[in-house]
């Protein structure tokens, strides 16, 4: 796993690489708390390529979007590979973050 | 153990042994070089002043016979021409001169008194000793022709004649001086003539020895032996026979230089490579003495000297590596006794004692770092036993939970008529997050499988909160809906960690065949027909439970044949990882599925699906915990 975040202005571009699984959720964690604590309006996750998540890294996106809603900020995900988009499907996941 | 210390001894006396030896063998070689110029210098100067020596004796004698001829000349000039003091005088000169063996006064034929020869002659005879006075001009010997006349009297100055064999009476070799006279005009009237034996000679060179096979040659002024050790060369031969049957041409330069009445001091080989060093003197008269010394000679001497450090040095050495091994093996002794107690220490006794170090800073140190060693072993066995003790008691207490997790899960699988229902849990870790239920209400069984996010302790707490709201709700016999929104509320509350469960939650009608079911973002489920073919169940996800409270979970329906099979799992059966991280996968699952006997109890379709998978990730670490429930409706 491979978290790369960049700013440009209010918005933060965050790349995804790689698993995210119950090894490194943690690290995840860690990686994405300048998010959770920033002012960014926008969180714009580039998935095109990551290449699994398990339910401990939905629980993730999961703190993300509540974290992003209550300052009534947007998180979207974007290029979704179709076996990952189709994890956030079954759990229904996708109805409640934005996925493009 | 000994045997080590023993190594290290002989290997340390063999580096000393080696140094030393290299060291010895550097100085000795030097002393060879230096120790070889310095005899090779002072060789040369002894038999230079030896040879100076004996030249200058020789030059005495020389000397002492010319001084004495001209003393005699002076006589013979104002003596008057009287015959009596002309023999008076011949006698006198070889009896007042040891040196001088014969004596003559020759006179210009006619000079004296008008005789044609006029030549007194003394002389001592050899084999007597007597003196002998005679006048030897006559017919037979016209003197006036010899050499010993013609030459001083052509050249008109005294003259050394070459040596010779003399047959009348002396029979002896000998040489003569003879010394032109001359009166007041300054006409020349005849010659005063002395001989010297040169037997003598031969006994003050075979003097000159200063080494064991010195010899020297004395050689007239054209390079003739006068004296030279074979005897059979004097007189017959010149320095120059010899030096012509020389390849080495410094032996040629030798002969020249000699008869140019220089001196020098030279280094030459002989014919067969032998090594020589030769000292050259002049005489005052164009003679020349020779010393011949051979190096090996000189060297003979340090030869033996040489051998004799060799033995002292090897003796020494010896007695180095003897002495050195000792001492240091003494020296090693209390490593001998640490290696000891390491090996005690090494079988678990860390209280062992150390040795005793009386001297030895090194040894002190490594006194002080054995027992550092020994208290820090000892201290951590004591913290390991403590770490070891409360991790047992953590891996007891996960026993525990994990018994009491799997108490929770229903092992007694209802004997009903109108179904078949059987399932397994196996968690990845001691305790799992995945879960079954179900309940039998008459006719009716509800049925749930769940799987909370993430493993291990946290996910086996929101486990059993889900089985107990599951346990208590569905015993209502509210629509399975309305179950799921109630559990969902339920987990909601207080979850601040974000914790979430998928369920599939289904009530099977057994009579009628349909099932009402609410998937809350659980896997499709697999349903098997009674002709074998199998699907997924493609159900409305709705949203995992936990996340957000009064979410409007819906329920289906759907209606089943009987001898349908229902396979409900976790994604611990899709994503089970091989070690190339690649996963068992829908397809498999329905491939599987499809094979499947379709009359197969429900618990032997779970054990096998079970097998295949752990078939399928072989010794891989199993990544997830797998849940399988089989439901074949009779």
């Amino acid at each position: 796993m491979n978290v790369t975040i960049t700013e440009e202005g209010a918005k933060a571009l965050v790349k995804l690489e790689g698993r995210l699984d119950t090894t490194n959720a943690d690290q995840f964690m860690k990686d994405i708390t300048p998010l959770m604590n920033g002012t960014h309006e926008e969180i714009d996750v580039d998935c095109t390529d990551m290449e699994y998540t398990s339910s401990q890294g939905l629980r993730m996106f999961l703190m993300l979007q509540k974290n992003v809603s209550a300052r009534r900020a947007k998180l979207v995900l974007r290029n979704m590979k179709p076996h990952v988009k189709e994890v956030f499907d079954i759990t229904g996941f996708s109805h409640i973050i934005n996925i493009v | 153990m000994p045997l080590h210390s023993q190594s290290i001894a002989r290997r340390l006396s063999r580096y000393v042994l080696l140094i030393s030896a290299g060291m010895l063998l550097f100085t000795t070689i030097l002393m060879g070089i230096f120790g070889r110029r310095a005899i090779i210098r002072i060789t040369t100067e002894v038999a230079e002043k030896e040879v100076d020596l004996v030249a200058g004796n020789i030059d005495m004698l020389i000397s002492e016979v010319e001084l004495a001829v001209g003393n005699v000349d002076w006589f013979v000039q104002r003596g008057g021409m009287r015959e009596q003091f002309m023999y008076d005088a011949t006698r006198e000169l070889v009896m007042s001169n040891p040196s001088i063996i014969g004596s003559a006064v020759a006179f210009e034929p006619y000079y004296f008194q008008g005789r044609r020869w006029f030549a007194p002659y003394s002389y001592i005879e050899k084999q007597t000793g007597e003196m002998h006075t005679i006048q030897m001009g006559n017919a037979d010997y016209d003197y006036p022709t010899m050499d010993w006349y013609r030459v001083p009297k052509l050249f008109d100055r005294p003259v050394w004649s070459e040596p010779y064999f003399d047959e009348g009476g002396g029979s002896r070799r000998m040489a003569t001086y003879s010394l032109p006279l001359k009166d007041t005009t300054g006409t020349f009237f005849g010659i005063l003539t002395s001989d010297i034996s040169l037997e003598g000679m031969s006994n003050r060179l075979k003097r000159i020895t200063p080494y064991w096979d010195s010899y020297a040659v004395l050689v007239s002024a054209r390079g003739t032996y006068i004296v030279h050790p074979d005897s059979s060369m004097v007189l017959k031969h010149s320095i120059f026979d010899t030096v012509s049957q020389m390849s080495d041409t410094t032996a040629l330069t030798i002969a020249q230089n000699m008869l140019n009445s220089k001196k020098g001091s030279v280094r030459f080989h002989g014919n067969r490579n032998e090594d020589y060093f030769g000292v050259y003197r002049p005489i005052s008269n164009g003679w020349s003495i020779l010393l011949v010394n051979s190096y090996d000679s000189v060297f003979h001497y340090l030869s033996i000297f040489n051998v004799i450090m060799a033995i002292m040095a090897i003796l020494g050495l010896i007695g180095l590596y003897v002495g050195c091994r000792n001492v240091i093996r003494r020296q090693m002794m209390p490593i001998v006794e640490f290696t000891q107690v390491s090996m005690t220490m090494a079988k678990g006794n860390f209280k062992a004692r150390l040795p005793e170090v009386k001297r030895g800073e090194e040894l002190q140190k490594l006194r002080d770092s054995m027992a550092f060693m020994q208290q820090s072993i000892r201290e951590y066995i004591a913290e390991l036993k403590t770490t070891t003790a409360s991790n047992e008691r953590y891996e007891s207490e996960l026993t525990i939970a994990r018994d009491i997790q799997m108490s929770m899960l229903p092992q007694n699988f209802p004997n009903h008529p109108g179904c078949d229902l059987y399932a397994m849990v196996q968690p990845a870790k001691e305790v799992g997050g995945d879960l079954y239920d179900f309940i039998d209400v008459g006719d009716r069984v509800f049925f749930l499988v769940g799987d909370v996010s993430g493993k291990g302790v946290p996910a086996a707490l929101f486990m059993a909160i889900t089985r107990a709201a599951f346990r208590f709700i569905g015993a209502l016999g509210l629509p399975i809906n309305e179950v799921v929104r109630r559990v969902n509320d339920c987990l909601c509350d207080g979850n601040t960690n974000e914790m979430f469960v998928t369920l599939f939650a289904g009530c099977l009608n057994t009579s009628t065949g349909v099932m009402e079911f609410c998937n809350a973002g659980h896997n499709p489920i697999v349903i098997v027909a009674p002709d074998g073919s199998a699907s997924f169940l493609r159900a409305k996800p709705n949203l995992a439970a936990g996340l957000f409270e009064r979410f409007p979970y819906e329920a289906e329906q759907i209606r089943l044949e009987h001898g349908s099979r229902l396979i409900v799992y976790t994604d611990g059966v899709t994503e089970a990882e091989r070690a190339d991280k690649t996963q068992f996968g829908e397809q498999a699952l329905l491939d599987w599925a499809r094979k499947m006997n379709p009359s197969v109890s429900a618990k032997a379709s779970t054990l096998d699906l079970y097998a295949r998978v752990r078939h399928f990730t072989g010794d891989a670490e199993q990544n997830d915990d797998i849940t399988i429930m089989s439901i074949l409706l009779k």
